[in-house]
């Protein structure tokens, strides 16, 4: 347990102190310097791993937690590549909050999967939680695009105008988180349909999981057709983005709270 | 030893005064040359828009009149060049170019263009300028580079040009490969057009109400010309709309420029106003996509960034003030060698002197006896000699050797000797 537990820990302090970080600018603080803004959910991600590494990806709390670790390591791609600091202001908090809540909940091994199926089933809930947290990222940067967006149009030149990074900025990484998450996710589900018909014999889901999940995934992919095919991009692009991942969020809420419990993710 | 500057900057010469005294390269090694046969170990010339300011090394009596002479010349008037100007010695001269070149004594405080002109200044002057100066301009420029990177005195856009550069750049991001539409021919549109393509945006097309007007723009900037007229299409394809015509009404309205707009698909477009009266209508800035902004617009950008650089003022001084007491601890111990060396020699002499005569009266001493009395002598100058020299050297460390190498010049008549 204790394996879990202690590079959990040591991930919630680093991540709570990069979100500090992250947000004291908006304080009137000096910004941190890059390397610390880096290296510290880097540090913080590497501490994860090594307590993920000793979980079954089976139930919330495990899923949390690895989604988690994916935003802490989309926030440092965000920075380093897309010179994105702002998005942090969100992965941050968000990255801190689920490993708080992943410990809350009680991190330990879960149902493990049939063991044939098991590189199969990590499979299926790494892609899923990766395409997850891409869509969260999605999410982030069309709401950022709309907050500088707002800022910009009324000539109000405080602390968004100074801080957030340029409109097409924001605009190129909704669009290359999008367009990398639905996929991902896609993946996903496919591995656990997969799964479930080769390992767990047959598919035990719920009908109205399958309709709602199903209305997600062309909410989902109507956000994706606007951006790839009509090349909608800026603000329409943002509230499609918006409403591709509030799906998701609403559908899933509404799942948990028909079948509550922490056993299972869905 | 000591340094000097003198000379005129924005704060104390209009800028009718100051162009007059603003010297073309060429004639930065003559002035100077002027300077040295007035008396003075070395100088650098810092002659920008803002500013003419000779540093000069170990200055005579003479040199700073002289400095007063090359610019009252300049002025032609009968005005004396003095009325305007500024003579600062020793550490608050060192102070004065340190802060020069962090931007502190700058028109725009935190501005990075000094940080250039000082270099080429200092390159300009290297023939003239000594080893002492040379020391004083290379620690000048890590000065300005320490106190942009340590504090924020050199961030945001504090001008209105840079305001629009800026304002773009929260649009775009990266502004190299945008394209740029410029409506007027006049000095402003000229000006800001430049400022952007500094930045790398291609100035493609140049409308003006007069086409041979926009024809010259046009070429300078690497454009094509247009008449007014045919401007409004263009609106559709160009990322930066820069107006500044002379019109006395809003040239650029809705029915205009709506329908280009709309064949965007929604692309941002940035339209920058710098015309008083406006050019563009404020219901096209309500267009989806469309950022308008005026020079009022430009000024408040620009005030939010001056009122933050104003913020780390006492952080830069403090740097500032650091590093001139770093400096002035390595002047001090440039200093105290030569001194050293002469206060030595001349109680040497002295020593040597009493030794002759006492050995004149002590002739039946044997030669290993001389030899001791001589060894004795040696040894009770050097006992003599090591507190001073070591309270001389601890004091330079500790950067106030200069005023004890003053007083230690002065009680065993130094000063005369080395003629300073």
């Amino acid at each position: 347990m204790r394996v879990v537990l202690v590079p959990h820990l040591l991930a919630l302090g680093l991540y709570g102190l990069a979100t500090a970080l992250a947000l004291a600018p908006f304080a009137g603080l000096r910004p941190a310097p890059r390397a610390l803004t880096l290296g510290l959910p880097l540090a913080g991600a590497a501490a994860q791993v090594v307590g993920v590494a000793q979980l079954t990806p089976v139930g919330v709390a495990p899923v949390l937690s690895i989604l988690a670790l994916f935003l802490a390591l989309l926030q440092v791609v965000s920075e380093r590549v897309f010179r994105a600091p702002a998005v942090a202001m969100f992965t941050g908090p968000l990255a801190t909050g689920l490993v708080a809540l992943a410990l809350l909940l009680g991190l330990g091994p879960g149902d493990a999967p049939s063991a044939g199926g098991n590189a199969w089933f990590i499979l299926h809930v790494t892609l899923s939680v990766l395409g997850l947290a891409l869509l969260a990222l999605a999410f982030i940067t069309a709401a950022l695009y709309l907050l500088q967006f707002r800022e910009l149009k009324s000539k109000r030149f405080g602390a968004v105008f100074r801080l957030f990074p340029p409109l097409e900025r924001l605009d190129r990484l909704n669009h290359v988180s999008l367009v990398a998450g639905f996929p991902t996710l896609t993946l996903g589900v496919l591995l656990a349909v997969g799964y479930a018909v080769r390992y767990a014999g047959g598919m035990h889901v719920d009908p109205a999981q399958v309709v709602w999940g199903s209305f997600t995934w062309v909410v989902l992919g109507s956000a994706v057709w606007v951006r790839v095919v009509r090349r909608w991009a800026g603000r329409r692009a943002a509230f499609a983005s918006i409403a591709g991942f509030a799906a998701v969020l609403l559908v899933y809420l509404a799942f948990k709270l028909a079948a509550p419990g922490t056993q299972r993710f869905l | 030893m000591s340094i000097a500057v003198v000379g005129v900057n924005h704060r104390t010469a209009p800028l009718e005064v100051r162009e007059r005294f603003a010297h073309a390269p060429r004639d930065v090694a003559t002035s100077l040359e002027r300077l040295r046969s007035a008396g003075a170990g070395g100088g650098v010339l810092l002659s920008t828009c803002n500013r003419t300011e000779f540093y000069i090394a170990e200055p005579a009596e003479a040199v700073p009149e002289a400095v007063w002479a090359i610019l009252t010349e300049r002025l032609g008037d009968g005005r004396e060049a003095s009325a305007y100007g500024y003579l600062q010695r020793d550490r608050e001269a060192v102070r004065h170019l340190y802060r020069v070149s962090a931007g502190l004594d700058s028109m725009i405080l935190g501005e990075s263009q000094i940080q250039g002109q000082v270099r080429e200044a200092w390159e300009l002057s290297k023939a003239q300028a000594g080893p002492v100066l040379h020391r004083l301009f290379q620690t000048a420029l890590s000065v300005g580079a320490r106190v942009r990177s340590e504090t924020a005195l050199g961030t945001g856009a504090a001008s209105a040009p840079s305001a629009a550069v800026a304002l773009a750049g929260k649009i775009f991001g990266l502004l190299a490969g945008r394209t740029a539409l410029i409506l007027g021919a006049g000095d402003i549109a000229e000006l800001a057009a430049s400022c952007l393509a500094s930045e790398g945006v291609r100035v493609t097309l140049v409308a003006n109400r007069t086409y041979e007007r926009a024809q010259a723009i046009a070429e300078q900037l690497g454009g094509a010309a247009l008449t007014l007229d045919e401007a409004w299409d263009h609106f559709a394809s160009a990322d930066i709309v820069l107006s500044s015509t002379a019109a006395p009404h809003a040239v650029v309205t809705w029915e205009r420029v709506a329908p280009a707009i709309g064949r965007r698909r929604g692309r941002p477009l940035c339209i920058l106003d710098l015309a008083v009266p406006r050019d563009v209508e404020p219901a096209v800035g309500q267009l989806e996509n469309v950022f308008l902004y005026d020079i009022d617009d430009l000024q408040a950008v620009a005030a939010h960034a001056a009122a933050e650089r104003h913020r780390e003022i006492p952080a830069a001084e403090r740097i500032v003030s650091d590093e001139v007491e770093r400096f002035w601890a390595w002047y001090g111990g440039l200093a105290v060698v030569p001194v050293l060396k002469e206060f030595r020699g001349q109680l040497d002499q002295v020593r040597a002197a009493e030794l002759e005569r006492v050995l004149k009266r002590l002739a039946h001493l044997s030669p290993q006896d001389r030899a001791e009395v001589e060894q004795f002598s040696h040894a009770l100058l050097n006992k003599f000699l090591h507190p001073p020299t070591i309270a001389l050297k601890q004091a330079v460390q500790a950067g106030h050797g200069y005023s004890l190498l003053e007083s230690l010049k002065k009680l065993f008549g130094l000063d005369r000797q080395h003629g300073e």
